[in-house]
C-alpha cells in the first residue's frame, strides 16, 4: 500500500475518465507507466503524462528556482562601461529606473512579469508538492492549485532573457559589457522554471491532491 | 467522412477546465477543484473577437509610433521597431533583424489572422481540418508571450542607459501599445474554445 504515494495514476482505480481539452472526446484511459503519455483517440493530443519521479523533480526545480530569483534581486544584471562612465542595472534597479523616467506601463509589467508572478507561481508550486512529498497537503491546497495554473501563461522570464540577449546585441557597439550573476542567475531561473512546470503534469498534480485530502479525512 | 467519437458533452458529461475532472453535465461545480463547470468556454468566440479586435487597434501605434527616444548629446532620436529592424540588418546582424521582425511584427500578424481562421473554423464559415486547427490553436496559445521580448528590450535600455547628458532613452508610446497588444492578443487566444471546431464535425443527436 505504501506504492500509493509513490505511484501515479493511482493503482486502485486503474481507470481513469478524462474528455480531451481540445476535442472534448471522452475516453478511460487504463494505467499508464511512468514516462508514458496517453494520446487523444480522436484528435492526437496528449490528455497527460505520467513522469518520471515528477514530484521530486518539481520540488527540487522548484527551490532552486526560488533561490535564483533571490539572486537575481539582489545581484547585478549586467555593468557596462562608456568612456569611463559606469552604469550597473539590478532587475529591481531597472523597474525603478524605469518608473522614474516616464516608463510607468513598462515598470508594471516587467515587475509583474518578470518578478511577481514568477515568485508568486513558485511559491504556489512548493506549497503543493513538498507536502505531497509525504502525501499531504496544506490547507487551500485547491484554490492554490487553480492559481498556480492561471499564472502560467503569464510568467515571462525567458522571454525577458531573450529580451536581455538583444539588449546586450545593440549595447556592445556602444560600451564594454559585464555580466553580473543576476545575469546568470536569470538564465539559470529560465531553465529551472521550465523544468518545475514541465516536471509535473497537472493532471497528475490534481489527482494527488485529491488523494491526499481524501486520506486526511477519517475513512 | 470517418465518424468522430462521441464527445463528453454528447454523452451528459463536462469535463472541468481546471483540474479536466470530469463530472456529470447537470453538476454546476467540480468535485475537485471547485471551479464553476461549463462545457464549452462561456461566450467564447464573441470574447476572442472582442479582444481580438481591441489587439489590433494597439497594434497599429505600436508600429507607428517611436518606441525608444534615445537623447545623445542633446539630439533626441525617435527610433521605431521596423526602425530598428532596418539598424540590425545594415549592421549584418542578419539572425537579430530576423528575430526582431518575426517576434514583433510577424507573430503579431500572423497571430490575428490564426485567430481570425480558428474564429471562422467554429462558426462554420470555413471548412478546415480540425487537425489543423488543433494545431493552430496550439501554436497561436505558444508564441504569443514572445513578442513581449521588445517591452523587455526597451526595459533593460532604459533602465541601464541614464547617463545625463552624454545618452539617455526613454521610452515611446508603441511600448505600452505593443505590451498591451501582446496581452489582449493573449487573452483573445485563451478565450477560444478548439472544442466548437470539434463539435461541427459531430452528428447532431436526435431527440
Amino acid at each position: 500500500m505504501s506504492h500509493h504515494t509513490h505511484t501515479w495514476p493511482r493503482l486502485e482505480t486503474r481507470v481513469h475518465r478524462i474528455a480531451c481539452h481540445f476535442c472534448d472526446s471522452h475516453h478511460l484511459v487504463d494505467l499508464i507507466e511512468e514516462g508514458q503519455a496517453a494520446h487523444c483517440r480522436q484528435c492526437g493530443q496528449v490528455l497527460y503524462r505520467n513522469r518520471k519521479s515528477s514530484l521530486a523533480k518539481a520540488g527540487a526545480f522548484g527551490i532552486t528556482a526560488f533561490c535564483l530569483l533571490l539572486t537575481a534581486l539582489l545581484f547585478p544584471f549586467i555593468s557596462m562601461d562608456v568612456f569611463g562612465n559606469k552604469s550597473s542595472i539590478s532587475v529591481p534597479g531597472a523597474i525603478t529606473s524605469l518608473w522614474t523616467s516616464g516608463g510607468t506601463f513598462i515598470a508594471v509589467s516587467m515587475a509583474v512579469f518578470v518578478v511577481i508572478l514568477p515568485f508568486t507561481m513558485i511559491s504556489c508550486l512548493l506549497y503543493l508538492c513538498i507536502p505531497l512529498l509525504i502525501g499531504r497537503t496544506l490547507p487551500f491546497a485547491s484554490p492554490i492549485m487553480c492559481g498556480f495554473q492561471m499564472l502560467q501563461p503569464w510568467v515571462m522570464v525567458e522571454v525577458f532573457f531573450l529580451g536581455a540577449m538583444i539588449s546586450l546585441l545593440k549595447l556592445v557597439k556602444l560600451a564594454e559589457i559585464d555580466l553580473g550573476i543576476g545575469f546568470w542567475s536569470i538564465a539559470g531561473l529560465m531553465f529551472c522554471l521550465a523544468g518545475a512546470v514541465g516536471g509535473i503534469d497537472k493532471v497528475e498534480l490534481w489527482d494527488r491532491i485529491e488523494l491526499a485530502k481524501s486520506r486526511r479525512r477519517p475513512a | 467522412m470517418s465518424r468522430v467519437r462521441e464527445s463528453a458533452l454528447q454523452a451528459g458529461l463536462v469535463g472541468c477546465h481546471t483540474c479536466l475532472k470530469v463530472s456529470a453535465a447537470s453538476q454546476h461545480q467540480c468535485d475537485r477543484c471547485g471551479s464553476h463547470l461549463h462545457a464549452r468556454k462561456k461566450r467564447s468566440i464573441e470574447h476572442t473577437i472582442a479582444f481580438g479586435i481591441a489587439g489590433i487597434l494597439a497594434f497599429i501605434p505600436a508600429n507607428l509610433l517611436p518606441i525608444m527616444v534615445v537623447t545623445q548629446l542633446g539630439v533626441e532620436e525617435n527610433s521605431t521597431i521596423i526602425g530598428g529592424v532596418a539598424t540590425f540588418w545594415s549592421m549584418h546582424a542578419y539572425p537579430v533583424a530576423i528575430i526582431i521582425f518575426i517576434a514583433s511584427v510577424m507573430i503579431p500578424g500572423l497571430k490575428f489572422i490564426a485567430i481570425a481562421i480558428l474564429v471562422a473554423a467554429a462558426k462554420g464559415y470555413l471548412k478546415i481540418d480540425p487537425q489543423q486547427a488543433n494545431r493552430i490553436y496550439w501554436l497561436t496559445e505558444l508564441v504569443g508571450r514572445w513578442s513581449m521580448v521588445d517591452v523587455f528590450v526597451v526595459a533593460i535600455l532604459v533602465g541601464l542607459i541614464q547617463m545625463g547628458n552624454l545618452m539617455t532613452i526613454r521610452p515611446g508610446g508603441a511600448a505600452v501599445a505593443f505590451g498591451l497588444m501582446v496581452i489582449l492578443t493573449m487573452l483573445s487566444a485563451h478565450s477560444f474554445d478548439p472544442r466548437l471546431i470539434w463539435d461541427r464535425l459531430r452528428i447532431p443527436k436526435q431527440p
